[in-house]
C-alpha cells in the first residue's frame, strides 16, 4: 500500500537535503578552513612604509640612535623578513606571462602600486597595470568594504606612495593643479591622447578631492589643490584644515583640535619640512607642521574613535568596524637622493617613533596587523669600516682582472677601468671633485663612542657613504606583528603585501 | 497539506535542525561571513562636476605682465616658492635660462616653463614653453648628466612673431620633482 507523502513534504525535503548537502559542504570548508580562514585576520590595519629605507638605513639608525647593541622599534616587532621590490617595462605582462618584461629597479609609483593593488607596473604608473589598465586599490577596497580609511605622509599627498592609494595615473607627474598633456597623457601607453574626463590622465589632487577614498588625510602638498578641491572636499564632509583657497597652511594646533570622521589637513604646500630643520629654527612657520609621529597619533585617534551611540558610517554600519591607515616617512628617501646622512637618519628616527605610535595602540587593541616596511632603497647607503674611503666613480677602482692570481681573475664586462662613456654619468659633482671633502664619508657619533667625539669627525663610530643618487634594487626589509604577520617571515614580493592586507581586512577572497 | 509519513517528517526536522545548526556553526566560525567581498569593484573612471582640462596650462599673470623692451619679468605660478629662475636672457629670437629646484635635490620628473612675448607697448603677442618629462625621446628633454636641481631651458620667439618681440615674460605652471 502507498502511503501518501504531500509535495509541500516533498519539496522540503528535497529543499532540506540540499540545504544540509550545501552547508554541510560550506561549513565543512568553513570548519577545516577556519583555522585558515581566521588566520590573519584583523579588525585594523596599519600600513607603515619608510620611502627609500633600504636593509642599512634601518641599522644605521640604530647604531646612530641605539647603539650597535640596541634596537629600533620596528625592529621589535616578531614577524621579520625581506620584501623584493622590482617594477616590470610599460607593456609588460604581469610574471609568469609570456609578455613579462621585469625592470629590477622600481620607482615609488610602481611599488606604490604593487602592494596597493596587488599588480606589478611600470615606474610612474599609479592604480593602474603595466598596460594602462585601471586597478583597484586596498584603501578603495577597504572604503567600499565599510572600513573607516586613513593616509599620512611627509610629502605631499598627490606624491607617489599616498596617490597609490587614492588615485589612478598613467603618470605619477600629472599631480596638479593643473593638467598637461606632457605629464598627464602617455602616448606610448595608449596610442592617443586618452579624454581628460579619464580619470587616468585626471590630476590626482582633483581625484583625491573628489573620490573620498581616505576619510583623513595629512601631509603635504596644498600648492597642488585649489578652491574647487576645497569645496568638493567640503561638500563630501570633511574637515579642511587651514584654507586651500586662500592657500593657508594647517598647523599642528588645527590638527590637536581636529574632530570628526573625516579631517583633510596639509601642513606645507609642498613636502613637510624636514625634523632636523625644525629643530634648529624653532620658531620658523615651518616648525607649525606636525611631526610623523604626531601626525600617525591623531590618525588612529580620529579613526578609532567609536563615535556617538548610534553613529554609522557612509554604509550605514556601526562606525567601529575597523580602520586602514597608510603612514609614509616620505623625506627619507628624498634626504637619500640629496646624499644627506644628518637629515635621512633623523627622518628615520621620526618614522620610527611612528611605528611605536602604531604599535602600542596594536597592543591595546589586540587585533591590528602592524607592517612596517620600504618600497624601494635609495642610494646604495652603505656603513664602511672606519677610516676607510669611497667613491668608485672618483678613485681608481680595485682591477678586477690579475693575471698573476686566476683565483682573482674576473670576466670584466668592461675592457678596461677606464670611465664607461655610455653607462657612467662622470664625477657627479663636476667642478667639486678636486675636493676630497666631497667624496669622504659622512660620520656620526654614536652611544658608545667616547664623551667629547662629534658628528662629522673621523673619531666618530658611524661611517656612512652612498653608492648613487638614486634607486636600488636591493630587496627591502619588513617587519610586522599582530593578526596574519606570521606571512611576513622569509621573502615575499611587494605585490603579496596586497594579498595579506587584503586577507586580513576580508576585503579579497 | 500534511506528512503522513512519520519517519520522514522526523527526517525533515532532523535535516531542518542541522541545516539550522550548520548556519550557526558557519556564522560563528567564519565572523566576517556577512561582510561583502565585492566581487568587482571598478575604479571610478570619472568626476561629475569636475570640468574637463583643456589645453595647455596657461597663468593670468601673462595678461597683465607689461615687460618693457629687453626686459625678462617673472609671472606668478604655483609653484613659485619651489625654484629660482637664473641666467635668464632674450636676445629677441629666443629667451634661454635655467630652473634651479630649491625644494628638492631628486630628477625632475615634469617642468613647464611658459614665456610670453610682449612688443613695444606691453601687448602680449603671444605664448610658448619649455616642456620636460622624464623619460621622454626627445633629446632636448633629457638629462646629459646626472639627476640636478638645475634645468636649463630655451624658448623660441614663435616664427609668426619674428621681429616683434622685445619683452618676455616667464612663469612655470608645472613643477613635480621625484
Amino acid at each position: 500500500m502507498r502511503r501518501p507523502f504531500s509535495a509541500l513534504a516533498a519539496t522540503t525535503l528535497v529543499v532540506a537535503l540540499a540545504a544540509t548537502a550545501t552547508l554541510t559542504g560550506l561549513v565543512g570548508t568553513s570548519l577545516s578552513a577556519s583555522a585558515d580562514d581566521d588566520k590573519g585576520r584583523a579588525k585594523n590595519v596599519i600600513y607603515l612604509l619608510g620611502d627609500g629605507m633600504g636593509r642599512t638605513h634601518v641599522t644605521a639608525a640604530r647604531e646612530r640612535f641605539y647603539g650597535s647593541d640596541g634596537k629600533l622599534a620596528m625592529e621589535t616587532l616578531e614577524a621579520q623578513g625581506h620584501v623584493s621590490t622590482y617594477a616590470v617595462e610599460k607593456l609588460s605582462g604581469q610574471p609568469g606571462q609570456a609578455d613579462f618584461r621585469p625592470n629590477p629597479v622600481t620607482d615609488s609609483a610602481s611599488a606604490a602600486t604593487a602592494w596597493a593593488s596587488g599588480v606589478k607596473t611600470y615606474n610612474a604608473a599609479l592604480g593602474v597595470d603595466a598596460k594602462g589598465v585601471a586597478v583597484p586599490t586596498m584603501m578603495e577596497l577597504a572604503k567600499k568594504a565599510g572600513y573607516r580609511t586613513g593616509n599620512v605622509s611627509t610629502a605631499e599627498v598627490t606624491d607617489a606612495t599616498p596617490a597609490g592609494q587614492m588615485s589612478h595615473a598613467l603618470a605619477r607627474g600629472c599631480q596638479g593643479p593643473v593638467y598637461s598633456d606632457a605629464s598627464c597623457q602617455d602616448l606610448a601607453l595608449t596610442g592617443s591622447a586618452l579624454p581628460t574626463t579619464d580619470v587616468r590622465v585626471t590630476p590626482i589632487a582633483d581625484q583625491i578631492a573628489r573620490n573620498g577614498t581616505a576619510d583623513v588625510i595629512l601631509g603635504g602638498g596644498l600648492g597642488r589643490f585649489d578652491a574647487a578641491d576645497e569645496a568638493a572636499l567640503t561638500a563630501q564632509g570633511y574637515s579642511v584644515l587651514g584654507s586651500i583657497a586662500n592657500q593657508r597652511t594647517a598647523t599642528k594646533t588645527d590638527l590637536a583640535a581636529a574632530t570628526g570622521q573625516k579631517v583633510f589637513g596639509l601642513f606645507n604646500r609642498g613636502n613637510l619640512t624636514v625634523e632636523k630643520s625644525k629643530r634648529d629654527n624653532p620658531s620658523s612657520a615651518q616648525a607649525q607642521e606636525p611631526s610623523l609621529p604626531e601626525m600617525t597619533s591623531k590618525a588612529i585617534e580620529l579613526l578609532s574613535h567609536k563615535g556617538e551611540k548610534g553613529e554609522k558610517n557612509e554604509k550605514g554600519e556601526k562606525s567601529d568596524k575597523g580602520f586602514y591607515l597608510q603612514i609614509e616617512g616620505a623625506l627619507i628617501d628624498k634626504r637619500s637622493h640629496a646624499n644627506d646622512a644628518a637629515q635621512t637618519l633623523d627622518e628615520i628616527k621620526a618614522f620610527d617613533d611612528a611605528v611605536t605610535i602604531a604599535q602600542d595602540f596594536a597592543q591595546r587593541d589586540g587585533n591590528t596587523l602592524v607592517i612596517v616596511t620600504a618600497d624601494h632603497e635609495c642610494a646604495g647607503f652603505n656603513i664602511i669600516e672606519k677610516g676607510t674611503f669611497t667613491n668608485a666613480e672618483a678613485s681608481t677602482p680595485p682591477a678586477n682582472v690579475d693575471s698573476g692570481n686566476t683565483a682573482n681573475n674576473s670576466a670584466p664586462t668592461r675592457p678596461s677601468n677606464a670611465r664607461d662613456a655610455a653607462r657612467s654619468t662622470g664625477i657627479v659633482n663636476g667642478s667639486g671633485a678636486a675636493d676630497a671633502k666631497n667624496f669622504g664619508p659622512a660620520t656620526f657619533r654614536t652611544p658608545t663612542d667616547p664623551a667629547g667625539v662629534t658628528d662629522g669627525s673621523p673619531e666618530a663610530g658611524l661611517w656612512l657613504s652612498y653608492l648613487s643618487s638614486n634607486h636600488t634594487g636591493a630587496d627591502v626589509p619588513v617587519y610586522a606583528s599582530g593578526p596574519g604577520s606570521d606571512q611576513l617571515e622569509g621573502t615575499t614580493d611587494n605585490t603579496a603585501l596586497f594579498t595579506i592586507v587584503g586577507h586580513a581586512l576580508r576585503v579579497i577572497r | 497539506m500534511k506528512l503522513r509519513t512519520p519517519q520522514l517528517a522526523a527526517l525533515v526536522i532532523v535535516v531542518g535542525l542541522v541545516a539550522g545548526l550548520a548556519t550557526v556553526t558557519l556564522a560563528v566560525t567564519n565572523p566576517a561571513g556577512t561582510d561583502a567581498v565585492p566581487a568587482v569593484v571598478t575604479p571610478q573612471m570619472s568626476f561629475a562636476g569636475l570640468a574637463a582640462a583643456t589645453g595647455e596650462p596657461e597663468l593670468v599673470g601673462m595678461a597683465q605682465a607689461q615687460p618693457s623692451r629687453g626686459e625678462i619679468v617673472q609671472v606668478a605660478g604655483p609653484f613659485d616658492d619651489r625654484f629660482s629662475l637664473e641666467d635668464l636672457a632674450f636676445d629677441g629670437a629666443s629667451v634661454t635660462g635655467a630652473v634651479r629646484v630649491t625644494s628638492d635635490v631628486s630628477e625632475v620628473i615634469d617642468l613647464q616653463v611658459l614665456a610670453g612675448f610682449y612688443d613695444e607697448q606691453g601687448n602680449l603677442l603671444g605664448t610658448d614653453r619649455f616642456v620636460h618629462h622624464l623619460g621622454s625621446t626627445d633629446p632636448s628633454h633629457a638629462h646629459e648628466t646626472a639627476p640636478d636641481e638645475r634645468m636649463i631651458f630655451r624658448i623660441e620667439v614663435p616664427a609668426v612673431l619674428a621681429g616683434q618681440a622685445v619683452g618676455v615674460a616667464l612663469g612655470v605652471p608645472v613643477l613635480v620633482n621625484e
